[in-house]
């Protein structure tokens, strides 16, 4: 197991390197430049030439690059130039990641609590008509965009029955845990929901699946008892490749909280960097990227992690 | 033949899939005594693992038993509830699959796996349910059964993983115990250990046993008597000296010849030109016709019934015992 | 080939079917696939006669008749007269008819950009493939691995950073904001393309004929272009098939955050995000219509793929048990 992590550990270090490399290279892509984006109206070429020696735009390539990694390694993402200018992107993104977290954790959490226990009771009823109605709703889950379901739920809940957490914004845990979750439950159902069907669907397959396996028919040959068989064998087995997508998955749920928060109006990441795309704030959004593939990246490792758990093939290796 | 273990009478299972109905066992009777060894051998698709699944009343969607009688001990197993199966399964009739890595499930330990059956059939505590265990692989010839009772299946080897899933099945000490061709991934030296296991298990424990294979040379060392299948029929029934001496059926010939030399090599019954035939779509007469050498004008048209030309001895064939043509 | 047994103890080989057939006849086994296909061909058919369909043109703005205020509400009329089936916007423009040229743009998007990143994963996949082991084989599938570790639309979202928003220049060229969308989600999706299309490539170069290819003296790149190639079509068209769906996910989802589709061009999405400021005068229309449109266009994509996917894979096979 220790060689397992160290070795995922090891995976992870290359992969995070070529993504800063192409994050970096966004910015040089870009079009115009960060100096002209900063100066706006003001174009005076003595301010730029002292503006580019000042952020060392004037050095080579690639020893911006290594500023840029050594900066980030000692926490510091830059400046904000013109959303919040002058303010460190490290502290913009401290005080909104909070949002961002709590919204992808508490979807999550929501959608695997109804996600895997629909998906078993699915394929235990293959065919009947729950299964059914579970796989029409998992369709439709999958089909409907985050942000109209968002939108939908704030025009039922928040314009015709008038819930004051119906409305969409956020609120702190700082001002009381049940307003605070109250004010989540639209935004992490909108955000949630395809999500679920993913991982229902995931389950659903993956339990057929496994009640198809040899295994599955030793335990009866044996006479265990079918509750028993469904636990240790079928859910069990199942959840290992459910697993994976669970962890694959987290991607499309940090990518939709981005799109979550702008219909719940919620202060979070995603919100700084769509305001850093209309405001051409470079290092923010080379910093907010970064941050959230970072963020995918060591959330995958847990995931795998987790995996080895599940799967005593990984743990221990191949056959002696 | 002692006391009488388990009689089928008349057995019919039928797969109704979406391109027709499959006639996987059409009709067939056998009986298997105290301690005796049975051989059921056929090709693939022949109906000889459906008859076993029957047995244990393990047929799946969209298999159904549709009449007959599996007369287990004088009761029908037919007429059990789900849950009396239950309890016979496992404790009374036992069944070693053939892909030991398949049939084990790779998330639990090899002492886990043996455990739960122990607990459901025979209670014991906990300590006294892992005492066992041991002492089962210790009884199946694993060595170190103490550290490998904690392993997972996909750290045993092909024939360890074996061993133990006969352990477990023999964990209940069953009256019958069910083969299903448990040596088909194992190599020949293997093979051999492993049958020499089951038959001391044999002894031990007074089993009858029920043995599906494609092969002859295994029956001719482990088994009493044969059953030869054909297309969801038994074609020929004898016991193992008279079948080599004097095979009545033109199948069982084929496969007799093509039985390897002792040195092992190829096993499988391709030596018989022609395939299998569609069960849904049986042909006409005897099954076994289109790929008769003998074959004539009766038998593509006409059933040959399953005839007892001498005591212990069946055979449905037209031209039973006619030299090769 | 089966053989199957006839009455009169003869038996006949079964009838040869070919591939399509075979694929058909399992596609239209499975009503929703049927459904999906509908409804994409019904979207299809709105997208090209866009221009007939519409009642109006999509941006003109009409006025609210006195005492009413835009956006109005379904089956309302302007001061003239006219008739708005779905109501109007904010602006007073009719939005049925936006929500077809809506459709119809998203539908370009959607094809467009699939099909630029086809080319643009195959391109890369093929190299890859027929490179294996060298280190271009390791470079582009090193970048396609570090590509799919970001979430999708936060890639696209990164791209339209870099690039900015609206129509970009690029030294002598201009990319009309279209174009430099498709290439966004082109270049997002591109990845995924790469990965089958190397996997195939690998498969394809094992088969025999590649080597009788070989031994007839083809040169290699021959043999990847007139051969293998070839032979990957279908498995990338239907690739292409399973990811329209997301691709029409995604580029709603960046016209919704006002960073794809720029006013006053209509599209779904930013209707949607229109909407956002009339939720609570009960605007209900201006929210169904074009949300629903989306909904359903990916809904038909998910079951056509789906039905596509089922019908192709082995997999379902015909299988008769023991």
């Amino acid at each position: 197991m220790g060689i397992y992590i160290l070795k995922r550990l090891i995976l992870a270090i290359p992969t995070l390197l070529v993504a800063s490399v192409l994050i970096f290279s966004l910015v040089h892509l870009a079009p115009g430049g960060p100096i002209r984006v900063m100066l706006g109206d003001y174009q005076d070429p003595v301010l730029i030439e002292r503006l580019r020696h000042q952020l060392g735009l004037d050095l080579p390539l690639y020893q911006q690059y290594l500023r840029w990694v050594g900066n980030l390694l000692r926490g510091d993402l830059g400046f904000s130039i013109t959303v919040h200018r002058g303010a460190p992107v490290a502290q913009l993104i401290a005080q909104r990641i909070s949002v961002t977290l709590e919204l992808a954790t508490f979807s999550m959490v929501i959608a695997l609590l109804i996600a895997i226990p629909a998906g078993i009771i699915s394929a235990l009823r293959q065919n009947r008509l729950s299964d059914h109605i579970a796989r029409l709703v998992a369709l439709a889950g999958v089909s409907i965009p985050n942000f109209f379901l968002g939108i939908l739920l704030i025009l039922i809940f928040g314009v015709y029955l008038r819930q004051p957490w119906g409305a969409g914004g956020f609120v702190p845990i700082s001002r009381g845990l049940g307003k605070n979750l109250a004010h989540l439950v639209l935004p992490a159902i909108a955000l949630g929901t395809a999500y679920a069907a993913i991982i229902m669907r995931m389950m659903r397959s993956a339990m057929l699946d496994v009640m198809g396996q040899d295994y599955v028919r030793t335990a009866r040959a044996m006479g265990i008892a079918e509750g028993n068989i469904v636990r240790r064998d079928i859910v069990k087995n199942a959840l290992i490749p459910v697993v994976t997508v669970i962890g694959n998955s987290i991607g499309y749920l940090l990518g939709g909280s981005i799109v979550t928060e702008t219909v719940f109006r919620m202060p979070g990441v995603g919100n700084l960097v769509i305001n850093g795309i209309f405001r051409r704030d470079f290092p923010v959004i080379q910093a907010v990227v970064l941050f959230i593939v970072v963020l995918r990246i060591v959330i995958n490792l847990v995931v795998d992690l987790t995996y080895g758990v599940l799967d005593p093939r990984i743990r221990y290796g191949a056959a002696e | 033949m002692s006391e009488v273990l388990l009689s089928i009478e008349n057995l019919v299972t039928r797969f109704y899939t979406e391109l027709g109905v499959v006639r996987a066992v059409d009709g067939n009777s056998l009986q298997l005594g105290e301690q005796e060894s049975l051989g059921v051998v056929g090709e693939s698709g022949s109906g000889k693992t459906v008859t076993a699944l029957s047995v244990m009343r393990l047929i799946e969607n969209p298999g159904r038993i549709e009449g007959g009688r599996i007369l287990f001990r004088g009761e029908d197993l037919l007429r059990k509830t789900e849950r009396q199966m239950r309890a016979i399964r496992g404790k009374d009739i036992a069944m070693v699959f053939q892909d030991s890595l398949s049939s084990l499930n790779p998330t639990l330990t090899i002492g886990e796996q043996i455990c739960r059956v122990l607990k459901f059939h025979l209670g014991l505590s906990h300590r006294e349910r892992w005492q066992r265990a041991v002492e089962l692989l210790a009884q199946v010839g694993i060595p170190e059964p103490e550290r490998r009772v904690k392993h997972y299946p996909h750290q045993f080897s092909g024939g360890m993983r074996q061993r133990a899933l006969i352990a477990m099945a023999i964990s209940c000490s069953p009256q019958l115990l069910i083969l299903d061709e448990p040596t088909t991934a194992l190599d020949v030296t293997i093979e051999a250990q492993i049958f020499e296991l089951v038959e001391g298990l044999k002894q031990a424990f007074g089993m009858g046993t029920f043995l599906i294979t494609h092969d002859l040379s295994v029956v001719a060392t482990f088994c009493d008597r044969v059953v030869i299948m054909y297309a969801g029929k038994i074609v020929e029934e004898a016991p193992v000296t008279e079948l080599y001496d004097r095979p009545l059926h033109p199948y069982t010939r084929g496969l007799l010849g093509s039985i390897p030399p002792l040195e092992g090599g190829k096993d499988r019954l391709d030596s018989i030109p022609g395939e299998v035939p569609d069960l849904i779509n049986l042909p006409p007469g005897c099954n076994f016709s289109p790929r008769c050498q003998q074959a004539g004008e009766r038998c593509w048209r006409e059933e040959p019934p399953l005839e007892a030309p001498a005591p212990g001895r069946r055979v449905a064939c037209w031209k039973a015992g006619e030299p090769d043509g | 080939m089966a053989k199957r047994y006839v009455q009169g103890g003869e038996y006949e080989l079964g009838a040869h079917r070919s591939l399509l057939q075979e694929f058909w006849h399992n596609f239209k086994k499975n009503k929703l696939s049927l459904a999906g296909g509908a409804i994409v061909l019904l979207y299809a058919i709105m997208a090209i006669f866009a221009p007939l369909i519409a009642p109006y043109n999509p941006v003109e703005q009409f006025d609210a008749p006195r005492g009413m205020r835009n956006p109005m509400p379904p089956l309302s009329r302007d001061v003239e007269g006219r008739l708005f089936l779905l109501g109007t916007d904010k602006f007073g423009r009719d939005i049925l008819s936006r929500a077809i040229y809506g459709t119809r743009t998203l539908l370009e998007l959607a094809v467009g950009s699939i099909a630029i990143a086809m080319v643009l994963g195959v391109a890369m996949g093929a190299v890859a493939g027929y490179k294996k082991g060298t280190w271009v084989d390791e470079l582009i599938m090193r970048t396609v691995d570090i590509m799919l570790s970001f979430p999708t639309l936060v890639l696209a979202i990164a791209l339209v950073g870099a690039f900015g928003i609206g129509s970009v220049k690029l030294g002598p060229f201009t990319l009309s904001n279209l174009v430099k969308i498709m290439l966004v989600i082109a270049i997002t999706y591109s990845p995924r393309f790469a990965r089958v299309m190397r996997a195939v490539v690998l498969q394809e170069m094992a088969e025999d004929y590649v080597a009788a290819a070989k031994v007839t003296g083809a040169s290699g790149l021959r043999i990847l272009t007139r051969e293998v190639l070839v032979n990957t079509i279908p498995t990338i068209i239907v690739q292409g098939s399973l990811m329209m769906a997301t691709t029409v996910l995604t580029s709603a989802s960046l016209s919704f955050l006002g960073l794809g589709l720029q006013p006053p061009r209509p599209s779904l999405g930013l209707m949607l995000n229109e909407a956002r400021d009339y939720l609570f005068w009960g605007a209900w229309w201006y929210v169904i219509v074009p949300g629903g449109l989306i909904t359903l266009a990916i809904l038909g994509f998910n079951l056509l793929g789906d039905g596509l996917r089922d019908s192709l894979d082995p997999r379902q096979a015909r299988r008769v048990r023991r």
